[in-house]
């Protein structure tokens, strides 16, 4: 949380975006917990998918939103002329193919059968590793 | 990548274990509310165990890396958003512990009334929705998010 001195104007974009990011981090963990809990706890399926549906859409989805939409305010204020460096890059492959990702969880979890649900949380596993490289190369910033 | 980097790198890993871990809990906690079955409650106070694990991991993370960084970057520790900091963080986690240990009773219940018949009572359904225990934690969440406020805007610096 910690980092040099920057411009004020920089600042809220900056909150926004770690705020949705961590939000994020743990609401697609929710998601990839209940969806492996599926297979463990069978008499509980339809609690784990309402929790895994709910937490989706009133957390997953804002999340992605408030995140992304604070990447590019930012974007446009550190790098109004583009070409942003490597871990920039890094950001945006992880947000923008996420949300690839995610449409396929949000069929997924729409459709609720069992076997189609099981694939759920290893979808989701997926995206909190990479959020995890996003985060790692947007700190440190190599 | 300097020493400041590989810092921010373990910070940033704990900020996001503490707030991702208190935003899975709280996802958790909102799902709990909504439950009268022992068992359900059972189910996802267990769940929340991962976040618990989360909080703690990041909890030592921030707190070990931004005092090095505090170092590393040449803030003092007098610093009036440092300071500020260190005491909303412990505040936060004085108040998560507590909150966190009234829910242990809350589980120990609901374990033993899914064992005795899983029906719904009173006392498991008041527990749940103790507005002391909700507060505790709620309220520990809202100045975590008051701590990541600090470290970007650092008042003062």
């Amino acid at each position: 949380m910690l980092a040099l001195i920057r411009p004020d104007a920089w600042n809220l974009p900056l909150f926004l975006h770690v705020l949705g990011a961590t939000v994020l981090f743990g609401t697609v963990g929710v998601v990839t917990a209940a969806g492996f809990a599926i297979r463990t706890h069978g008499d509980h399926q339809a609690l784990l998918t309402r929790v895994a549906q709910r937490t989706y859409l009133l957390g997953v989805i804002p999340a992605y939103i408030v995140m992304r939409v604070a990447a590019q305010w930012i974007d446009g204020k550190e790098f109004p002329n583009g070409g942003e460096p490597g871990w920039v890059g890094v950001g945006f492959l992880v947000s923008d193919a996420g949300v690839v990702l995610l449409v396929i969880v949000g069929i997924l979890l729409a459709v609720r059968r069992q076997r189609i649900l099981l694939a759920v949380p290893v979808l989701t596993g997926l995206y909190v590793l990479a959020l995890g490289v996003a985060w790692v190369s947007m700190s440190g910033k190599p | 990548m300097s020493t400041y980097q590989w810092l921010l790198v373990f910070h940033v890993t704990g900020a996001f274990l503490l707030l991702g871990g208190g935003a899975f809990a709280a996802s958790l906690n909102l799902a709990a509310l909504g439950r009268e079955k022992p068992s359900d409650i059972v189910l996802l106070f267990g769940l929340i165990r991962i976040a618990v694990v989360a909080i703690g991991v990041g909890t030592l993370l921030a707190f070990v890396f931004g005092l090095w960084l505090v170092h590393e970057a040449h803030y003092g520790y007098g610093d009036g958003w440092v300071v500020s900091a260190l005491i909303l963080f412990i505040a936060a986690n004085a108040l998560g512990g507590i909150g966190g240990r009234r829910d242990d009773k809350t589980a120990q219940l609901a374990r033993r009334l899914a064992a005795e018949g899983d029906a719904p009572s009173d006392e498991l359904r008041a527990r749940v929705h103790d507005p002391i225990s909700l507060a505790l934690s709620y309220g520990s969440g809202l100045l975590l998010v008051a701590v990541l406020a600090l470290m970007i805007w650092k008042p003062g610096a």
